[in-house]
Formats: C-alpha cells, structure tokens, sequence
C-alpha cells in the first residue's frame, strides 16, 4: 500500500508539474541603452563613507522590489558621471589597504552598463579632493576622451586620464582655483578664490598648452556664487546665494562672462536657491533651481520647498513647482518627457514629471541611506 | 566634512534658522581670507585678538547639542559625542593640522570668535550627535571657509571621524 501511495504521489506531481531542477551561475545584465526613466541614485553612505553604493532604480515602477535593477559600488564619498557615446560610468573612488588606514589608492574605476561590473580602471596620484558630491569634481571633455579629475590636497590640480585607453597622462596645477567645469575642445574652467575663473587648454599629450583667465566677476564671500551649476548648450550658469545667476559660456576658447540677471522677480523677496544639487536642466534647455523661502546667512544648503523653472534665454520664469516635502538635491531625467528627481527631507526619492510638475511617486525602501546626488540614464 | 545632519531631524523648519539669525557675522568673512595660492598653503591671516589680550570667555549651553554657540559653521558629527570634546579629539584618532574656520557669536559676552573646526581623522564616520550649521560657509573655491571638504589633510589617514571646534580667539571688530 505504502508503494502504491508512493508511486501515485511521483505521477502526481510529474503529471502536474513540480518544481524544475534549475542552473545555478545565472547573473543578469541589463539592457543598452537604459530605459530613459531609469535612474541612478549615489548614497554616498554618510554614516560608513567606505561602503557608497549607486543604486540603479525604475523611476516609473511602483514595485519597491523590482524597482531595483542592480547596485554599483563607490568608495568613500564618490564622484560620478556617465559617459554618453559608450556605455560606460566612471566612478572617483578612494580606497586604504587596512580600511580605514593604511596606504590610500586613488582609482577612477570604469563600470559597463550591461554588466553593471567594473571593467577597468585608472590609478591616479592620491590626491584627489575629498568632498560632498558635487558634478564638477569630474568631468569628461574632448568627445569623452580625457577625464578630468579635481585634487585639494591643498593645493589645487587636475589630472588628466586618457579614458579611452585607461592611462593617466598627467597634473595641471590650478593654484588658487577649484573644480573642473568642461569648456569646447581640450580644455577645461576652474572657479578662483580671486573671483575670477581659470582656463586651461590642453595639447595632444594631455599637458597644458596655455591658460587664460577672466577678469573678476564674483565675490568668494559677499553673494558668492554657487559652484553647483546648470549646464546648458556650453554655458555654466551659477546661481548665487541671493538669488542672481551668472551665466559663463564655456563654448569658446576662453571663458566668456554674460550679464547677470535675477531669479527673483517681484514679490519673490526672501526666497533663496539652496540644497547640495540645487540646479538641473531638461532637453528644452530650461533651467531648474532648488528654493526655500525666509532665506537668511547660512540657509544656502537649507532644503527647498519648491522648484523654479527658468527659460534662460528669455531670462525669465516659466514654472513653479511646489513640492509635497521639502527636498534637498536634486535631478533629472534626460528624455524629452523627463522626470524631475529629488531627495525629500526623509531621505527618500520623489519622483515629479518636470513639465507639468505633477507628482508621481516615492521611491523608497530600496535600503538606501543617504541618497545626495540623483542621475537620469545616459 | 559634512553636511548633512538637519534633514533627517530638521524640515522647513529649520532649528538653526532663529539662531542664525541672532549671530549672523557675514562682515566678518573677508577678513579671514586664507587661500591656497602656488600649490601651498599661506598661513591665513586671522583677525584674532589672543588670549593674553582677551581672557578665555564665559560659556553657556550643552556642548552636546548642535544649537551651541560654536558649531555656527561646523558640518559633521561633535567629536565631544565620540569619545573627544569640543577642543579634542577622541582616543586613537589624529587631528589635522588644516582647517576651515567660522566666525560664531558667543551669546553670553556679544563677542565673535573665530572657531577652527579641525577635524579628527583615522576612523571611520562616528555617527553621532551630526550637527550642520553653514553660517560663513562658502563655496570650496573658498577652501579656508568651506565645511564641504573633508579636512583630513595632512594626517596619516584621510578618512573622517568628527569635528572639533577651537577657540582660536576673539575676532576683530571690521
């Protein structure tokens, strides 16, 4: 009777269908190019600053658990960007043989983005300036083919990686300057303390061919200019803590200054753009900026209560997108129908569509911790 | 280096707003100019009148606590929350040498004093009492004024563990 009940059970479940014997080693990867609302969201681990990851998200998914597409690793407060002639993110990392000691590597690691795993990297002197994410620690120029890597170690420089062939070339000192903002051709911009910015063209063996240097059109102290700006068609525009805009056109040979103009308009006294990404931009060019009102000294880095739309030809605002929480960076998707990206006060993702300003979602545990900085998909 | 902390306790309404307010020491910036010119550092040129002339101060308020007086332009976790104090850093850990500085209000004497926040380096995050406060803080092409870099320059190790915040002196009136 036992074999009976036995045998019954084995043509049961086969005839039904079981659970089949599955390979093991299956890995995914992911498709090229990206979806264009795919994000990717740098929690640079604030609390463990040697454990930063990148996240890779869904914005339009209202699945928490599928919503995640895979993870990236960058060590020690990272600096991030895409490359987008290549599918291929570059990523500033700082390691130490013992941890948190020991002899420290500095690396731009290459990761694909079908395989989400680094296949490559670049050692580069150990200096490369430890900070809050901002855009303008590292840059690509010449059609992507030199990195360009902000060092504070102290001093000021750049190094300069041949990303296309995976060797650094070698160190532009930059004294009394800061950060890399990307010009036309073999070159690059640095902000000065003096007020001034700095200009440096590089030649065919990436060493400096000459600089140049613009007269000085901002104060360090008094309404400074922010260094987190929006990049429009070759133009770096700076907002500065009071709320003016300082458009620098990076198109040229050297850096041209244009005329100043106000994000303010009437009745806009008190409100101040604030926040660690406080600016954005979208594929019609228009400019995005984080602001909160009642500013007052010390509210730069204060979360913003809505985001302003600027056309920046024109000068003037389009929009006026007021936020359910109060967000403290911000970014964007880069399709002609793009997402507006923010990280709320609860350190959680919210997710607008930047023309209309409607809200869509929040994209939260996903186990992020400390999302600063937020990507839309090259 | 640091930022953070007010947004995952402090919204819209910022704590540190009222406070801000009450001790704002803009005037003070341009006289605290020091800058990193020909790939060294100057020694900054600080408007401090020293102790001899001024005698140390009369404090109130929880060192602790992120509203103190001195933590106007600090970014990151209070050393005296990990083992250290607010002019020391805890054991098994290095001080940098290299700087940014503040210009806080003491409220107790109505006197500004110039704050070195020098950073504790050699462990990892402490992870507590995170305490962001940007009164004076610049941009980091203003190194010297900037809570955005990580200070751990110049020790054996880079990595961040908390910051102090030293009395360097009183600062002069413009």
């Amino acid at each position: 009777m036992k074999r009976l009940i036995l045998l019954t059970l084995i043509f049961a479940s086969s005839a039904f269908g079981q659970v089949q014997p599955e390979p093991t080693g299956v890995i995914q990867t992911l498709p090229a190019p990206w979806p264009a609302h795919w994000i990717i969201a740098h929690d640079v681990a604030f609390f463990h600053m040697s454990d930063g990851k990148f996240y890779v998200l869904d914005a339009e998914s209202d699945d928490a658990a599928t919503r995640v597409k895979g993870i990236f690793n960058g060590a020690f407060i990272a600096q991030f960007i895409q490359a987008t002639s290549r599918p291929e993110m570059y990523i500033l990392e700082t390691f130490r043989s013992r941890g948190s000691r020991g002899e420290r590597t500095d690396v731009l690691t290459i990761y694909g983005k079908d395989s989400l795993a680094p296949i490559g990297e670049v050692v580069i002197p150990p200096k490369r300036a430890s900070a809050m994410p901002t855009n303008y620690h590292l840059q690509l120029v010449d059609d992507e083919k030199l990195a360009l890597i902000y060092n504070f170690t102290p001093a000021t420089s750049v190094s300069v990686v041949d990303i296309v062939n995976r060797e650094f070339l070698g160190e532009i000192p930059i004294p009394g300057c800061s950060l890399v903002y990307p010009m036309a051709g073999r070159a690059f911009a640095s902000l000065c303390t003096d007020g001034s910015m700095m200009s440096v063209q590089l030649d065919e063996n990436g060493e400096q061919a000459s600089t140049a240097r613009t007269g000085e059109f901002f104060d360090a102290n008094d309404d400074p200019i922010m260094e987190k700006a929006a990049m429009i068609d070759g133009v770096a525009y700076f907002p500065t803590f009071l709320g003016r805009v300082v458009p620098v056109d990076l198109n040229g040979s050297e850096p041209e200054v244009g005329q100043e103009w106000s994000l303010l308009g009437d009745g806009d006294e008190g409100w101040r753009p604030g926040g660690i990404q406080v600016t954005e931009r979208d594929s019609d060019g228009r400019m995005y900026v984080l602001m909160h009102p009642d500013g007052y000294e010390g509210s730069h880095k204060d979360p913003g209560t809505e985001v302003w739309v600027f056309d920046v030809a024109n000068k003037r605002r389009v929009d006026r997108i007021e936020l359910q929480l109060p967000a403290i960076s911000m970014g964007m998707t880069n399709d002609d129908d793009p997402l507006l990206l923010v990280t709320n006060v609860n350190l959680e993702l919210d997710i607008y569509a930047a023309k209309s300003g409607e809200y869509q979602r929040t994209l939260n545990n996903f186990a992020a911790e400390t999302v600063l900085m937020l990507y839309g998909a090259e | 280096m640091k930022w953070l902390d007010g947004w995952l306790d402090k919204t819209a309404e910022n704590t540190a707003r009222s406070i801000s307010q009450k001790t704002s020491r803009r005037g003070f910036l341009g006289k605290v100019a020091g800058v990193v010119v020909g790939g060294a550092v100057t020694v900054p040129l600080l408007p401090v009148a020293r102790s001899q002339e001024n005698p140390a101060p009369q404090e109130e308020g929880d060192p602790a606590s992120c509203e103190y007086w001195r933590y106007c332009a600090i970014d990151g976790f209070l050393c005296g929350c990990c083992g250290g104090s607010m002019n020391s850093c805890p054991p098994g850990t290095e001080m940098s040498p290299i700087t940014w500085i503040g210009t806080c209000e003491n409220p107790v004497d109505g006197k500004s004093y110039i704050i070195s926040y020098n950073d504790c380096c050699g462990k990892s995050s402490c992870g507590n009492c995170l305490c962001q406060r940007n009164e004076g803080d610049r941009p980091v092409y203003n190194p010297r004024v900037s809570n955005d870099l990580n200070w751990c320059l110049g020790t054996s190790s880079n990595t961040y563990h908390c910051s102090t915040a030293i009395v360097i002196g009183a600062a002069l009136d413009e």
